[in-house]
């Protein structure tokens, strides 16, 4: 018997929409994907893209990257600085190897828990299609030097 | 002697007798023939300046050892500087960056015909379409006849990768990172690189570990082109003081041709311009 690949996804969802997008699809028993872990964060435009990097070369097969639709930002721009950013950082992880549709940036707002969920749904059978992403996998040294350090 | 070290000398010379500087920073030969950074605080040593094609530092970054004033009530010392027309942008950068004042610094500016490593013309200044820097002070003309490329082949490595799929790119990647001993020259060699402490050597929070894993230097060089998007003026001082050869100048040419794409900016323009990712347009909607 085969078992169906499961993604590991992070995702990071500001506390004022999107957080609050994904506690409302909660409360209105609308189902989606286990399959994402959810990080909590103040606003997009705290989330360092560094913090993407670090969680693909951690493992992860996906990371959602969700705010404030532009002009509804708490803090008025965190978003702003947030797409600048993610617009960059989007065609850097491409060049080097992370696919396209890897990471994903899009604005959820508090009202909008049925699209947090169709959000949710389409990105992970995205990242099923895709299979796991192997960044990790030619890390000769983990593999000569460590043998005795259980994977 | 060649007109332009003559006249590179002499510029040096009348910086220093008349006190308009304390240092003019250049290049000079060492014991065996190669080239090396000069810092020259009297008038009578100016005559050991010299440029020829091997001239591939950015001597913009020695500015950050210049750029504090030495003591309580002490002038930031004035510097003079010989520039390339691409270190020059870095200039730019560095006082949008509010790092130095336009005011201390005088600049010796050179038209560049493009440098060489090992013998062989650098790929970056074969693509370099700037041969006359964007500001000087002081101007001085390359002995050497200069050729200027065609716009269309400048990105035409970027576009070769850019046609290979994502598990090429990786390999082709994973297999240059892998080369990486992580001796931070490529950091060390940079005018943009400036931060007292780097993320690769916080220690909280912890970034990276000090291995010598693929995933930790690929951090590190993914970081280093994040860190210096909209900020690289593609000088390629960090591909030239790479000991193992990793073609550096890729990430940096692939963020910035994307920013010029997205944005239509080009660092260094100006030096009055905020900087790219420290401002927004609340109009734009990119594709992230």
């Amino acid at each position: 018997m085969t078992t169906q690949f499961e993604p590991k996804i992070v995702s990071f969802l500001c506390n004022w929409c999107s957080y609050a997008g994904a506690d409302l699809a909660g409360t209105s028993r609308i189902s989606y994907p286990q399959n994402i872990r959810i990080i909590r964060v103040p606003c997009s435009g705290r989330i360092d893209p560094l913090f993407v990097v670090k969680a693909f070369l951690d493992g992860a097969d996906g990371v959602m990257v969700l705010g404030c639709h532009p002009g509804d930002c708490h803090y008025q721009q965190g978003n702003y600085y947030a797409q600048r950013r993610y617009a960059i950082m989007h065609k850097l992880l491409e060049f080097t190897g992370v696919e396209f549709e890897r990471l994903y940036v899009d604005w959820v707002s508090a009202s909008e828990g049925k699209r947090f969920a169709t959000v949710v749904t389409r990105f992970t059978d995205q990242i099923r299609e895709l299979g796991p992403l192997k960044l990790n996998e030619n890390n000769k040294y983990l593999k000569e030097k460590l043998p005795e350090v259980a994977l | 002697m060649t007109k332009m070290n003559k006249q590179i000398r002499a510029a040096a010379e009348k910086y220093l007798k008349d006190s308009i500087v304390s240092c003019v920073i250049g290049y000079e030969e060492d014991s065996r023939g190669r080239i090396r950074p000069a810092f020259i605080e009297d008038a009578k040593d100016a005559d050991r300046l010299i440029w020829n094609a091997t001239c591939n530092l950015n001597l913009v970054n020695y500015l950050h050892q210049r750029k504090l004033s030495p003591g309580k009530d002490q002038p930031v010392p004035k510097t003079a500087v010989l520039v390339r027309p691409c270190d020059v942008r870095s200039i730019n950068l560095l006082i949008s960056e509010q790092q130095i004042k336009r005011e201390n610094i005088k600049l010796i500016g050179i038209t560049c015909p493009g440098t060489e490593i090992n013998g062989q013309p650098r790929t970056i200044c074969q693509f370099c379409m700037e041969r006359t820097p964007v500001d000087w002070d002081v101007l001085i003309d390359s002995d050497q006849p200069i050729e200027i490329p065609s716009a269309e082949d400048i990105y035409e490595d970027i576009k070769e990768m850019e046609n290979w799929t994502p598990a090429e790119r990786l390999a082709y990647w994973q297999k240059e990172f892998d080369n990486c001993i992580r001796c931070y020259a490529c950091r060390l060699a940079c005018p943009g690189c400036y931060c007292y402490e780097c993320v690769s050597e916080q220690v909280d929070p912890h970034w990276t570990s000090i291995a010598l894993d693929v995933p930790e230097k690929m951090f590190f060089h993914v970081m280093r082109a994040y860190h210096l998007a909209g900020r690289c003026v593609g000088c390629d001082a960090c591909e030239a003081a790479c000991p193992m050869n990793i073609p550096l100048s890729r990430l940096n040419r692939k963020v910035a041709r994307e920013i010029l794409e997205m944005f239509n900016y080009k660092t260094g323009d100006d030096p009055e311009e905020a900087p790219l990712l420290a401002c927004f347009d609340p109009h734009e909607r990119l594709r992230t």
